[in-house]
Order: C-alpha cells, then structure tokens, then sequence
C-alpha cells in the first residue's frame, strides 16, 4: 500500500499502540489527535485507511467520516475504534449498512484484530 | 336639728349643703357604699348598691344586715363576724372577694373592703369587678390553652432570651432529651448541641438579634445518657410590638427515622446516577486496557529493542493506574456518605473531584467544560460526600440537557458570608411552567428508564440540611443555570 494509514484517537497512548502495530507490518502511520486535525489530514492526503476513534472531544468520529467522505466518497475507507460502543450497537449496524464505515473495532483489541480490519488486498504481503 | 327649716343658721345652711354634695358624690360613684351601725343594722346606702341589689331604700335603710344580704353569702363571707371584728379593732378588713346574686340578675363578683368610720359605724365599700374577673379568667384559660398546646406537641418547642438562654421547655423536649425543664432552665441551649454544632448555633442566635428570617437546619441533640438524637429544627426571632427581638422559639422534630429512608433513597438516586454515567466510564476504561492489551502483545513477541520493551512496560504501568484510579473515583463516590457528620469541606475540591467523574461523560457527548474556580480553599460545613451529590447531579442534568454538545459552565463566587456555585449550560432549557416544579420528587422530563425524578428533589433536600438555598433559572431554547448558595465557615 502506497497511501499512508491515518490513526485518529485523543489519547496518544492509544496513538501509539496502533502505530505501533501498524509500523511493524511496514505500513507508513499518520497519527492526530482531534476531528479537526483528522478532517484538515483527509482533505489534504489520501490515505489507504482510517482507522477513527468514535468519541473524539470536540466531533463524533462517524461525522469526521462523513464529511470525508462528503468529499471524496471513494478514497475514504474507515474502521470505526471504539471503547462505547459494542459491535451489534445499532448506531454502528446503521453506519455500516450506510456505508460511512467498512467495519467496528472494539477496544480493547488484539493486534490480529486490528491488521484484519484492513482490506486484504492492501496487506503488505499480498502487493 | 333643734332648729326648724325656715330659722337655719348659716351653719346649719352649710352643713345640709355638705350632706347633699356628699350624698350626691356617692350616688355618683361606681361603687356599693353602705354605712353600717354596732348593732348590724344598715344606716344608710348609696344608689348603686341598691341598683345592683334590685332593692328599695324602705326596704334596706334601718334593716339588719342579715335581711339585706342573702344567707347563703352571709354564711359563705361570714361578713357579720368580720364588721364586728372591725367594730372592736377598729383596723378595716380590705379586699376581700363576695359573689353576689341578686334575684333575676346573673351572678356579680365583688371586692369589698370594711372601713372603720368614727362615728361609731362602719363603711362596707363594694366594687364590682365581675369583668376584670371574667377577663383575668379568660387570659389564665388562654394561657392554660397554649401552654397546653405546647406541652402536648410531639415536637421539641422551647423558648430562650435573645442570648440563647432557655425559658421554656416542653414535654416533647423532656421526653426525648430525658432532661427536665428545670434542670436546663437558665442555661444555654448551645450546651445542648454537640461540640461540632456550638459554632452555628452561637450564629444562628446572633443573626436572630437583627434579622425577622427563621433558620432551618439540623444536628443532633445531647441526651442525659449521653447520647444524642438527630433533629431538624426551626429557630424563630420572637418580637415585641416595637419590632424589637425579645428571644426565640426553636421548634424540632425527631428525624432518625426518617433520616434513615432519606439515606437510602439518595443512595438509590446515587447508583441510578452511576448508570447514567456508564457509557463515560466504559469509554474510559477501555482506552488505558486497549493500550495495556497492546503493550503486553508486543511483550510477547521476540526480537523486539529493548527500548520498545521498555516503553511497553511503562504504558502497561500507566494504563493500569489510569483505570485504577477512574475505578477510585467511582468507589468513593458509590459508596454510602458515612451518615451526617457534618465537617469542613473544600467546596472547590468537590467541585472538581466531581467534575472527574463526569468529565468522561461530557466528553463522549462533545461537552465543554468551563471552570471558574475560587483561588484559595472555600470551606464550608457539611458532608462532602452529600455535596458531591448534589453537583453530580447538576452536572448530569446539564450533560443530558445538551446531547448535541455545548458548553458546561461552573462559575465559583463569594458573597460576603455566603459562596455561590452557578452551573451554567447551553442546553435545551425549561419552560417557565415547569420552573418551579423541578425540585419536586418524581418530576422528570427524561424518558421512562433515563431518570428517576429524584435528582432535584434529592439535591434541594442536601443543600437544605446544608443550610443553603438552591434555584434554577432558564430560557428555552437558550439553557439552564443552577445556583447553589452556601454559608462559609
């Protein structure tokens, strides 16, 4: 995958556990930590995937995920990171079934769990 | 006379003048006069007696005593041996009561005095004073009435001068107390208070002296074993016509019982608040686990540098402590207020260990906090895990009154003797109609399962036995402030 990966939490810590999972496969991480940072990130890079916490202090991470993709519906594909809600959680079903999210993780996760949220065919093994 | 009418002298001429002006001055006064000789027979009388009497002057003039006045009241005065006694010491006999009935007029009540005179007569002077009679009886019943009233209340009422000194103290206060009116007559009621509450007692009497307000409050009161009894009680400034504080009534009640259901519901209202805040702490547990779980992961694997281990093991480190200490918050704050036991508490460290616990829930709901805190401590008397309440409850209500976000704002401000906490939001609002029905028990605007009612009603009940006041201003549409007033220590 040529594209970065864009990691979205509010706590670095967790910044830097995905980053650093996501590191160890060779994959290229941007990290930020509000929904403004995010949205300035998607609308000025394309990145491979998003990886987005739901509650961000100052925007709900689903909007952030909209308002990409309001923009450029097909570049933007998002994992929804999550330690409120649960994965049958209907705001969640909704999202999906609307397409704003390509999956739900939910916190905490193991490290498999996250590397299978990515799409297979952007794996670095599979280029 | 040894003179006829038509040769009088002018002696003579002014002598009968004398007789008349007298005879006329004691028809004039309001009293019985009668004029009595050795042999008890009447020599003359006055106007009024003979109009009181409903008696002819024939009829009395020249009788004996014992014809004019009824047997009944000479036998009940055993007035004949008195004038006699009179007659031989020649002291007068004064005041003394008489009922007297005359035929077909209701009963009359009398002072009489007997007067020794020196013409070898005596004066009995009558004064009617059935009316005072009848009044003085009238305020002794009415007195009789409220003291009963008083003594038979099942509350505490008792009454002290201007400096707090005990005058009266009812049944009720006996009972409960097991002291007795006269072993605490006298002595100041703040030595019945416990050691902690002497303070505010002493202030409670002094803003008395000058204020009309009644005050509200509750501690215990000492018993003779040594033991105490939780009260609520009303202190009230007693004035004189002039406006001017003359001492007051301190009514209590007895309130152990129903102290002990009070806990129990704000310990229900307390976890159903926990509730609310679930999702918040969920969020904010799992972020420190996901980093843990992570960091282990990578401690698993081989051939990682052992700065990275290094690093793994202090977020596996900090994480725990993360979500120990939100675990902490919770605890404290689930867990029962060790009864009442009033103390100093830090109002602005209340405030913000509060604002911890809730902080996780204004976050998930996009919610500003704005703090305007006090810079030195501001100490209040109370129970800081009652109070806690109180602002945990505010701060949900104003996070469930913005679910599309806003701003929280908790302004601190001292007003001479008094700190007042305004928590603002920027919430839907209430109507005006339902303003002043906020801190009723079960009154809720939330959805069925959301709330519980209780959360107004439970934090007027706090800031009450706090001593302070608690009132609510909003515009719909617009949001909601909440002030809280309390006195400082």
């Amino acid at each position: 995958m040529n594209a970065p990966i864009l990691v979205v939490d509010d706590e670095p810590d967790m910044c830097w556990a995905m980053e650093s999972i996501l590191k160890s496969q060779g994959y290229e991480v941007v990290t930020v930590l509000s929904g403004e940072e995010a949205c300035y990130q998607l609308a000025n890079r394309t990145f491979g995937f998003v990886f987005m916490d739901a509650k961000l202090p100052d925007m709900d991470g689903l909007d952030v995920v909209r308002r990409a993709r309001a923009i450029a519906p097909d570049q933007v594909r998002a994992v929804l990171v999550s330690g409120y809600h649960y994965h049958d959680d209907p705001v969640i079903r909704q999202a999906i079934d609307e397409g704003v999210i390509c999956g739900f993780l939910a916190k905490p996760f193991t490290h498999s769990d996250l590397l299978k949220a990515l799409p297979k065919r952007d794996t670095p093994d599979s280029r | 006379m040894n003179s006829g009418p038509l040769h009088m002298s002018d002696h003579d001429l002014s002598a009968n003048r004398f007789e008349l002006l007298y005879g006329m001055l004691l028809d004039a006064i309001p009293s019985s006069v009668l004029m009595v000789d050795e042999k008890l027979h009447i020599v003359s009388v006055n106007r009024n007696f003979l109009l009181k009497s409903q008696r002819g002057e024939a009829k009395t003039v020249g009788r004996p005593l014992a014809e004019v006045f009824p047997t009944i009241i000479l036998e009940n005065t055993d007035i004949e041996r008195r004038i006699r006694e009179v007659f031989r010491s020649g002291t007068s006999v004064k005041g003394q009561r008489m009922t007297y009935r005359a035929p077909g007029v209701p009963i009359r009540i009398y002072y009489y005095s007997i007067l020794p005179i020196p013409s070898n007569q005596v004066m009995l002077l009558m004064e009617d004073v059935t009316e005072q009679v009848r009044l003085s009886e009238e305020v002794r019943r009415v007195e009789r009435h409220l003291a009963s009233v008083v003594d038979s209340a099942s509350d505490i009422v008792l009454s002290t001068d201007t400096e707090g000194r005990i005058l009266t103290w009812n049944s009720a206060a006996e009972k409960l107390s097991g002291l007795t009116a006269h072993e605490v007559r006298g002595q100041y009621f703040f030595h019945f208070c416990g050691a902690n509450e002497q303070q505010t007692v002493s202030t409670v009497f002094m803003r008395m002296k000058s204020g009309n307000d009644s005050h509200t409050t509750e501690f215990p009161l000492l018993t003779s074993n040594k033991d105490n009894i939780l009260v609520s009680w009303v202190f009230s400034p007693m004035k004189d016509d002039y406006g001017q504080t003359v001492g007051a009534v301190v009514v209590g009640r007895d309130i152990a019982e129903r102290r002990k259901l009070e806990n129990q519901l704000r310990q229900s209202q307390k976890l159903a608040a926990l509730g609310v805040m679930a999702g918040g702490i969920a969020h904010e547990i799992r972020n420190p686990l996901a980093v843990c779980y992570s960091a282990a992961e990578f401690l698993l694997m081989e051939d990682i540098p052992a700065d990275f281990r290094e690093d793994c093991s202090r977020k596996i480190q900090s994480g725990i402590q993360k979500a120990s200490a939100i675990i902490e918050n919770l605890l404290r704050f689930a867990r029962p207020s060790p009864d009442t036991e009033m103390s100093q508490v830090d109002l602005s460290a209340v405030i913000r260990d509060t604002l911890e616990l809730i902080a996780n829930q204004a976050k998930v709901q996009q919610i500003k906090i704005q703090l305007d805190l006090e810079k030195k401590p501001v100490l209040v008397r109370g129970v800081s895990g009652l109070l806690q309440q109180v602002f945990m409850n505010i701060f949900l209500n104003a996070i469930n009154a913005m679910p599309e976000g806003g701003l929280l704002s908790i302004i601190e401000e001292i007003f001479e003797a008094e700190v007042a906490v305004r928590i603002s939001d920027t919430g839907v609002g209430i109507q005006e109609s339902d303003l002043d029905k906020i801190f009723d028990p079960f009154h809720t605007s939330s959805p069925v399962g959301k709330g519980t009612g209780l959360g107004l009603s439970i934090c007027y009940s706090i800031v009450q036995q706090h001593l302070g006041a608690i009132h609510a201003q909003s515009t719909p549409g617009e949001g909601t402030t909440l002030t809280v007033r309390l006195p400082l220590l």
